[in-house]
């Protein structure tokens, strides 16, 4: 699905891999390393200065950026919702490409599990939680074949954020998707991950499975970085 | 009869100078040197363009205007650009934005007969457009810049639901011009309650009836009221794009927005 040659952007240096359709990849790493930046390679947010990017068998930059984005959602940390109803957050994306119908509404706040009341409520009436909530359902209106995920959960209390991987594990089995996560918690890594990717210092220090690789380390800087 | 005051009654505005002077000592607010020198500044360019209108008004109105009005609007922009100056071409455009606004406006007084050809007439009158028009596209670039800064999260995640860049800049355009036009619509609200507008109460000290003066002020008023909504409209579609780069990214730094824009 994706395969990255010898990519070079800001502190990421020479980064290889490939993701095969439906890995559920987690990054992870110590801060600065590169993670959020990687993260916005893949949906084109930020462009390599050097290497080469191929989503689907293709250069990235061949696909129309607008439909390579809604192809590859995209969850921040922050909720960041717009101003205005649940409504208006959930069809902001089917609508820029007229592919909105109402009856969507209620299905996907039933796939994040918020009562469908809820679609008329205005945003800044809901709790930290139910707003990710809102976040995950407005990218999923789009019907993304990737799901990226930028520490959704950091912000939330423990609940809530188990509510959320809850939520998120359901929706990445139901709709087959490709996820790649950024976390710094290592227990939600081995909850949601398959596979892990371990930066450091902008490269790639460990690529395998989870929870192997969190169970025998192999590099050093993963073994030092367990430690911590 | 014509308004006068005498040097000798001027002088004494010097009481107008001491109050704030002495409060300075007396509190120590240590803004005493700057309080003598923005009046001594201030009372010379007044006099300096007294003068100069003095001379402009003499001159035929074909040569007095057009020099005069160039000269006004190419210093509104220096100072306009003061507020985004990181921003690609923003002097070439808001020079454009003001002479388009100027001449629109100019163009309407004259049509309708509001005012006539006279350098006595267009100067202090455009003056005015021009001066607002300045500060509503200051205003309105600083203040998209700090609307930028904020939603940068929201910006973010309306590129990546496959948002073009002027539908992503949407909430941003839509809070600048809101911000740019409430003090405008506020003020034209109030008018001639809380104080009587500068114009009109020069020209009825001038001795021309309340009813006239406010005919005049009328116009000034809604003049700049359109100008300035307008300046602020300009300056804000014209420049959301720079924070963009032509992959549809945001720029997030002045060093991104001019490298990507060189």
């Amino acid at each position: 699905m994706y395969r990255f040659e010898h990519v070079y952007q800001g502190v990421l240096q020479d980064i290889n891999f490939t993701i095969e359709k439906r890995d559920k990849v987690i990054l992870f790493g110590p801060s600065g390393a590169g993670k959020s930046t990687l993260l916005f390679l893949l949906n084109r947010l930020n462009d390599p200065e050097k290497g080469e990017i191929y989503y689907n068998d293709q250069p990235i930059e061949d696909h129309p950026i607008t439909q390579l984005r809604k192809k590859v959602g995209l969850v921040l940390q922050a909720p960041n919702l717009f101003p205005g109803t649940v409504w208006d957050n959930i069809k902001y994306g089917p609508s820029l490409f007229g592919e909105w119908e109402d009856h969507q509404g209620k299905e996907l706040l039933e796939y994040v599990q918020l009562p469908s009341d809820y679609l008329n409520r205005d945003v800044e009436q809901l709790s930290g939680g139910e707003k990710q909530r809102v976040s995950l359902a407005r990218t999923l209106a789009n019907s993304p074949e990737v799901l990226l995920l930028d520490e959704p959960t950091s912000a939330l209390d423990y609940r809530t954020a188990e509510e959320i991987e809850e939520v998120l594990e359901n929706l990445i089995e139901e709709h087959k998707l490709t996820m790649l996560m950024v976390t710094h918690d290592l227990n939600q890594a081995r909850r949601l991950g398959s596979r892990g990717l371990f930066l450091s210092e902008g490269r790639v220090a460990e690529d395998g499975e989870i929870p192997e690789m969190f169970d025998q380390p192999n590099s050093k800087e993963l073994i030092k970085f367990l430690e911590q | 009869m014509e308004p006068e005051i005498s040097n000798q009654s001027l002088f004494f505005l010097i009481i107008f100078v001491i109050v704030p002077l002495a409060l300075s000592y007396y509190y120590q607010l240590g803004v005493s040197k700057n309080v003598l020198w923005s009046t001594l500044r201030g009372t010379i360019q007044l006099f300096a363009i007294g003068y100069i209108l003095t001379f402009l008004f003499d001159l035929p109105a074909k040569y007095g205007i057009p020099f005069m009005l160039t000269v006004m609007i190419i210093i509104a922009t220096f100072h306009a650009r003061q507020k985004g100056k990181e921003l690609p071409h923003v002097g070439l455009i808001l020079f454009a934005g003001l002479v388009v606004i100027e001449l629109g406006v100019l163009g309407l007084w004259l049509v309708f007969d509001m005012i006539q050809f006279k350098p006595s007439e267009v100067i202090p009158m455009s003056g005015m457009v021009i001066g607002n028009s300045m500060t509503a596209m200051g205003l309105a670039l600083e203040r998209m810049k700090n609307e930028f800064k904020e939603n940068n999260g929201r910006l973010l995640a309306s590129l990546s639901l496959g948002a073009e860049p002027k539908q992503a800049s949407h909430l941003i355009i839509q809070r600048t011009l809101h911000a740019s036009l409430i003090p405008n619509v506020d003020r034209l609200k109030t008018i001639g309650l809380v104080q009587l507008p500068g114009m009109m109460t020069g020209l009825i000290l001038g001795g021309v009836s309340p009813v006239m003066a406010i005919k005049y002020q009328l116009v000034i008023s809604l003049s700049i009221f359109s100008s300035v909504s307008l300046s602020a409209m300009f300056i804000t579609l014209c420049m959301y794009r720079y924070f963009f780069n032509k992959n549809k990214q945001l720029l997030q730094t002045a060093e991104e927005i001019s490298s990507s824009h060189s």
